[in-house]
């Protein structure tokens, strides 16, 4: 008591509350497969007891069914079908719907440039080449539409990277005499690179989007004609089969463009 | 080899810069350029290095540069200028990637500077691990790699605390009794221009004019 009375008042003591750390990033480690399995488990459960009805919303094991059979389809019309003259028939086709466009004689590049792969001893390679062949190929005239979609984004991600480029670095570079091309490759190209991946990541997203709408209109083949049909004859759970499908597609993407961005920007941390 | 400029002046459209500039530079000699803010000291620093053109008068090189001279005319800068994806070797590589070195020779060049600028065991750091005056001296390994025949300095100092600035200027003074090089230093610290010149030029406020 005498203590406190010298000193005036107890004063209380407090430790200093700790503010920082919110944006902090912390490693989630595994728990988002278990938060996803644990996801699906529910669903199942839910489809199994009755509480979400089948008619609308399917089981996951319905869809992996339809999946399965989707796959086998295609995989039996690729192994049944002459290599060969299927290509040859496949950029014929691409080239009446293009009228003899450009793209006509690129559809035909890319088709001799894969015969050689139409070998019947690569034929585990030459189904996976169908399969991506027969999801792209239609009846319109969707290379265009993807390249035209996705080639602006990357085109102005990368002049925006290029022109952010610090402009002190170039300086040195002319400093030490360094030549045109050795600035633009080791200087330039290594600033804008950021921009240059995140441009790739928007133009990822955009060809998924533009590739299943430009199959949804008017196409015989692909993941959006599939999920347009099992949407008109209410296959739901094909429907929901083709839209795992296009998640896959996308995260696959974000991964080897996330794989890219962690090798090539290392430096930034 | 001596550098002398000769009426130099320059305007960045109607601002005028600088204003009848006469210079001279001799061979081992540390000349400070020391000025307000705005006088024109670095651009002074970026004509005399071909980094831009006067608009009248003209920087001349008097004799030739010595022989073995990669880079006669070799900056360093006040923001380093490193190349953050590039570790301490590949900066300083950087510098003679476009000579005709072997690689082996390019090595034992890298090394040797490395070791004479005391960085010898941060060869594999990245510019962001290391703290502003080491980045410093990084710059200035990769400046002594192409051996200038005269080294120009804006500001090299500035950016760095006072203590790490103590330590480098006894670092160049060192470089300088064992080589004895010819720099151009522009600075706005008149205690770093005393300990270091051998003469001191003082621009005038805009137009920058020699004092």
């Amino acid at each position: 008591m005498a203590e406190d009375q010298s000193s005036g008042q107890a004063d209380e003591i407090k430790t200093v509350p700790y503010r920082g750390g919110s944006f902090e990033i912390r490693p989630l480690g595994i728990i988002s497969p278990f938060v996803f399995i644990g996801l699906i488990a529910f669903w199942e459960f839910g489809s199994r007891t009755g509480f979400i009805s089948g008619l609308v919303l399917p089981s996951p094991t319905e869809v992996f069914t339809a999946f399965r059979h989707a796959v086998c389809a295609s995989v039996r019309f690729a192994a049944t079908a002459d290599h060969r003259l299927g290509l040859r028939q496949c950029a014929r086709d691409n080239c009446r719907t293009c009228n003899r466009s450009f793209f006509c004689g690129a559809g035909r590049f890319v088709a001799i440039g894969f015969s050689h792969i139409s070998n019947p001893e690569n034929r585990p390679v030459t189904i996976v080449y169908y399969l991506v062949w027969h999801w792209r190929r239609i009846e319109g005239r969707n290379n265009p539409v993807i390249l035209f979609g996705t080639f602006f984004p990357t085109v102005i991600a990368t002049y925006g990277g290029v022109d952010n480029v610090d402009r002190n670095l170039i300086r040195m570079g002319q400093s030490f005499g360094l030549s045109w091309s050795s600035i633009v490759r080791k200087i330039i190209f290594p600033g804008a690179l950021p921009a240059i991946l995140s441009g790739c990541r928007i133009s990822a997203s955009i060809a998924i989007i533009l590739l299943v709408a430009a199959e949804m209109i008017g196409a015989e083949f692909g993941i959006g004609a599939y999920i347009l049909l099992a949407g008109s004859l209410f296959a739901t759970d094909q429907l929901i089969a083709g839209v795992a499908v296009l998640s896959v597609l996308g995260l696959c993407f974000a991964w080897v463009i996330g794989r890219a961005e962690k090798y090539f920007l290392r430096w930034r941390a | 080899m001596d550098l002398r400029l000769n009426n130099i002046s320059h305007a960045y459209e109607e601002l005028q810069v600088l204003k009848n500039i006469d210079l001279d530079i001799r061979q081992s000699e540390i000349v400070c350029i020391v000025g307000p803010s705005g006088c024109g000291k670095s651009t002074l620093l970026r004509l005399i290095g071909g980094l831009e053109q006067p608009q009248v008068g003209e920087v001349q090189q008097i004799g030739e540069p010595p022989p073995g001279s990669l880079n006669p005319l070799t900056y360093i800068f006040q923001d380093f200028a490193l190349l953050p994806w590039r570790t301490v070797k590949g900066n300083v590589s950087l510098a003679l990637e476009d000579h005709d070195l072997g690689s082996k020779e390019r090595g034992r060049v890298i090394d040797d500077v490395l070791r004479r600028t005391g960085l010898a065991e941060f060869g594999d750091a990245l510019p962001r691990q290391l703290s502003g005056g080491m980045k410093q001296r990084v710059a200035i390994a990769r400046a002594l790699s192409v051996r200038p025949a005269v080294m120009l300095m804006d500001e090299p100092l500035s950016a760095l605390d006072s203590q790490t600035r103590e330590l480098l200027m006894g670092d160049l003074i060192d470089l300088w009794m064992n080589e004895g090089f010819t720099a151009c230093y522009v600075t706005h610290n008149l205690a770093e221009a005393v300990r270091l010149g051998h003469r001191i030029v003082v621009l005038s406020r805009r137009p920058g004019t020699c004092r």
